[in-house]
Formats: structure tokens, C-alpha cells, sequence
């Protein structure tokens, strides 16, 4: 059983970026003034009105969206597509505890890095394993005393925590 | 009137305001100013005015913070929206930090230490352009206070020190400042001649401006290091605001009185024995403190621009990351930029 704790934006950060996680898994979570996250917000809000089945709560996972086939999550941009791949996995994984068996798929609104715009990944024994040991590993890391040092680098410059980390 | 500096609403004449429909109106006789909810963090009230719980509960869902003076220009509350960021680890960090003696000193001395280097950038500016007289407490500052705080010190030493800096900062003043605005000595509750208006008024804005800053962070406002933490007053926003003062609250004031945009004759009131700013002296103030508040500067930690507004809220940053992480708490330096 996957512990309660850890939600899909956790393990998206601990991929991303393991600072960013720590701070966010203890609560330090500042207030984002950036235009990325508020258009992020409104097109989350814009997409979830369009298909009918809006978002879901299982546990303390959220879900965009949910099909017949698939489970979607829908990204603004393709910037970290890893740490949404991880993402998607954990939602997977726990639906499939509760008996829903679904194929994940992403949807990017604006594609940057990749050429394509709906991404596909499907919850394999070897990721399951392997996600297994990733929630492991980032229970023992949110319960550490302090978090990591700040490492400086492009990806945070867009950053809620860029003032906090370079303070 | 209504006037819209930034993302603070300042309102100073009487009036009421309400929620209309998604907006918020403010209505006297003159008429209705609607003010969009999405462009404020806070609205401070400088007059009477009437509001009602439908307004409160509508602003404290945006988180907008409302702050209440009085007639004579004194602080005399917060409507304090329910918290949005709360963090328990950080609430007993804050509260060790408060308990171990160590840790408080060591914010005590920081906090003192930068009011010094804040005072000394300030009136550098007039030994630069040939106040000599000023050298002696320029030297004091930059070399005595510190040794002073260097030593082993307790809390009770360490206000010693923080007076005797703002003493001899108060003291100088005639030296710097035109004669009509001659000071004998500072005066709080009520302030006794037109200067320590303009300061006690000065530095009751920036203490409420600090107030909205630090709602801005997982801080508990209550608990304070430097200010006793005594109970009903948001005495982390004292200690937070200390450094500030000098680049905020007394620059704008010897701006204003120097380059004669504040004259005691025309902007206070006389019946009052000059020892209260009118409704005109009042807005050129709160204009030049914005100004001020809103400059953008350089800053050195963060390579970026930012305002000075919004270097209050880095500061309560800065003393999250000793509290979490042990980086040693250094208040924001008019001389490093940082």
C-alpha cells in the first residue's frame, strides 16, 4: 500500500526538483505570484468545464480527468514531462488498487520540447517496482531535518520558491 | 477620496464600503469608486469608515488585509483575513528560536546591527555633500555598535543599545534638517510638534505595511525576538519593520522637508499646534512613502529587481531560512542591497 501521504504533486516535485519537494511536502508552500501558475489554474479550469467529468478525488490524489481508456493529466506545458510521467504512474497505481485499470495519457496545451502534444504511458510490473522504491525513498527524504541546498540553475528561474532558495 | 498607489488602497475620507456584485465600491456623497478585488493586498482606512461582515468576508477570501487609523493618524488595528499559509513546523520553529537564547540573540543583535547600517547609509548622504558635523555618529555607527553587539550580551543590553542608536540618530537631526522643523526630542503618544508627527505617522504605515508582508509568509505574527511577543499586537512586524525605517520612513521625511514638499504652515494642522498632518500634508506623505516603497532596486542575493516593498516580505524569508535551515538571518542592508 502506497502511504497516504504522498500526493501526485510530490512525486512530480521530488523529480523535478528535490528542494522544491522538501519545502512542499512540510508546508512551506509560498504564495505564487507567477502568471505561469495563475494561466496554468485558469486552463485547468477552462479544460475541466469542457469534458463533463470534472475533477476527481480519490483519496488525496486529484484526478483532471478520467475515461473509458484513459486517465488524463493535463499540463500547460511539456517543460518537465518526466516528473508528470511519474505523476500519472502513482495515479495509476492507485487506481488500480481500488480495481480501475486505465492507460495513462497527458495532454500538453503548449507544446515546447517535444512535437506532439498527447503523450501516452501505461503503468508496466517494472514501473510499479520502481515507484514502489521512489515512494520509499521520498517518505524517508520529507521526514529529513533540513531540506537540500539550493542549487541554482534554468529551471528556476520560474520558480515560486526562486526569492526563498536565493535569499 | 480614494487613491490607488500600487497594490495599497488608501481611503481618506469618510464613507463606507460594501461588496458590489465582484468588486468592491466605496460610496460617500460624492459618489461610488469601485475598486476590482484582483489588483489589492490592502486597503488602509484613514478615516471614518463604515463597513460590514459581507465586506469582510468577501475580502478575506482574496486575502486582502485592511488596516484601520485613527483620526490623529495613530495605528489602531488589523482585519486580519483568515490565515491561507500556515505551516506548524514553521510555528514551533519560530517559538524554539524564541526559547533558545542563542537563537534569539542572534536575531536581536542582526536586527540592530542592520538599523545601524541603515542609519549610517542614510546620513551618509549628507557628509557626502558636506555636513562634517555629522562624523562623529557616522563613525560611531559603523565601528562602536559592532563591537558592541559583538560582545556577550544579553536581550536587556541589546535594547540598550538599539535606543542609544536612535537617540543619537534623533539627535542629529537639526544638524540635517530645515529650521522650521526644529526637534527637541522625539515624542510618540501624541506627538508633540509637526517632525515626530511625521515620523509617528511614518512608522505606523510601514508597521502595517509589514503586517500585509508577513501575511505573505508562514510567519506567525505574534511571535517576536527583538519586541517582546506581547499578546494582541503583531509584534514580529516591530521587529521585521526596525530596518526599514531609516530607508523608508526618515528618508522620505528629510526628502520632504528639505526639498520643502512638507512646510509646516501649509501642511499641518494649527489648530492642533502644528502637531498633525492635514488632509494635504497627509496624502503628499503617504505619495512620497509609496514612491519609496515602490522604487526598484538590484538585489544583490537575488540578481534580480526588485522594490523595497517587497524586500520587507524577502526579509521574513530570510528569517524562515534561519529558522529551517540555520542560515544566519542578515536584514536587508541599504548598503549591500541585499
Amino acid at each position: 500500500m502506497i502511504s497516504i501521504k504522498i500526493t501526485g504533486t510530490i512525486i512530480n516535485y521530488y523529480i523535478h526538483c528535490k528542494r522544491q519537494c522538501w519545502l512542499f511536502g512540510n508546508r512551506i508552500n509560498l504564495e505564487d505570484n507567477s502568471e505561469d501558475v495563475r494561466i496554468g489554474k485558469i486552463l485547468h479550469e477552462i479544460k475541466s468545464q469542457e469534458s463533463k467529468s470534472s475533477e476527481i478525488s480519490i483519496d488525496n490524489i486529484k484526478i483532471d480527468k478520467i475515461t473509458g481508456e484513459y486517465l488524463v493529466e493535463l499540463k500547460k506545458s511539456d517543460a518537465d514531462l518526466n516528473s508528470t510521467k511519474w505523476q500519472v504512474l502513482l495515479y495509476l497505481k492507485k487506481l488500480k488498487e481500488k480495481g480501475i485499470i486505465r492507460k495513462g495519457k497527458i495532454e500538453v496545451i503548449e507544446k515546447k520540447k517535444q512535437d506532439k502534444k498527447i503523450h501516452y504511458v501505461e503503468l508496466t510490473q517494472e514501473y510499479e517496482e520502481e515507484l514502489d522504491k521512489l515512494l520509499l525513498d521520498i517518505e524517508k527524504f520529507l521526514s529529513s531535518e533540513k531540506p537540500p541546498i539550493a542549487e541554482r540553475s534554468s529551471k528556476c528561474k520560474k520558480c515560486a520558491y526562486y526569492e526563498y532558495c536565493n535569499i | 477620496m480614494v487613491f490607488v498607489i500600487s497594490k495599497t488602497k488608501y481611503i481618506t475620507s469618510m464613507g463606507e464600503l460594501k461588496r458590489k456584485d465582484n468588486s468592491i465600491v466605496f460610496r460617500n456623497e460624492k459618489g461610488n469608486t469601485y475598486i476590482p478585488i484582483e489588483g489589492i493586498r490592502e486597503i488602509v482606512c484613514l478615516n471614518e469608515i463604515k463597513i460590514n461582515t459581507k465586506f469582510l468576508d468577501y475580502i478575506s477570501r482574496f486575502g486582502v488585509v485592511l488596516h484601520f487609523f485613527n483620526y490623529y493618524g495613530q495605528y489602531s488595528g488589523t482585519f486580519y483575513p483568515k490565515e491561507n499559509l500556515i505551516s506548524g513546523k514553521i510555528k514551533v520553529k519560530q517559538v524554539q528560536a524564541y526559547l533558545d537564547e542563542n537563537k534569539r540573540l542572534n536575531i536581536c543583535k542582526s536586527i540592530v546591527n542592520g538599523i545601524a547600517i541603515n542609519i549610517h547609509e542614510t546620513l551618509y548622504h549628507y557628509y557626502k555633500h558636506g555636513n562634517k558635523d555629522i562624523k562623529d555618529i557616522l563613525d560611531w555607527l559603523r565601528k562602536e555598535v559592532p563591537i558592541l553587539l559583538e560582545k556577550e550580551i544579553n536581550i536587556k543590553r541589546i535594547l540598550f543599545i538599539e535606543g542609544l542608536v536612535w537617540q543619537r540618530f534623533y539627535s542629529i537631526f537639526n544638524k540635517i534638517l530645515k529650521e522650521e522643523f526644529v526637534f527637541n526630542k522625539r515624542v510618540k503618544r501624541p506627538p508633540d510638534n509637526p517632525l515626530n508627527a511625521l515620523i509617528s505617522f511614518g512608522n505606523s504605515v510601514i508597521y502595517s505595511k509589514t503586517i500585509t508582508q508577513i501575511y505573505g509568509t508562514h510567519l506567525d505574527q505574534s511571535i517576536s525576538y527583538l519586541h517582546e511577543p506581547s499578546e494582541g499586537r503583531f509584534s514580529l512586524s516591530l521587529d521585521i519593520s526596525e530596518v526599514f525605517k531609516p530607508v523608508i520612513v526618515f528618508k522620505t521625511i528629510f526628502d520632504c522637508v528639505n526639498n520643502r514638499k512638507i512646510q509646516v504652515d501649509k501642511h499641518f494642522n494649527k489648530k492642533l499646534n502644528y502637531c498633525l498632518l492635514n488632509d494635504e500634508g497627509r496624502n503628499i506623505f503617504i505619495t512620497e512613502l509609496e514612491k519609496r516603497l515602490n522604487s526598484v532596486f538590484v538585489h544583490k542575493g537575488l540578481n534580480r529587481k526588485t522594490t523595497y516593498l517587497n524586500a520587507i516580505k524577502l526579509d521574513g524569508y530570510k528569517l524562515i531560512k534561519y529558522l529551517v535551515e540555520d542560515k544566519k538571518f542578515v536584514p536587508f542592508s541599504l548598503k549591500e542591497m541585499y
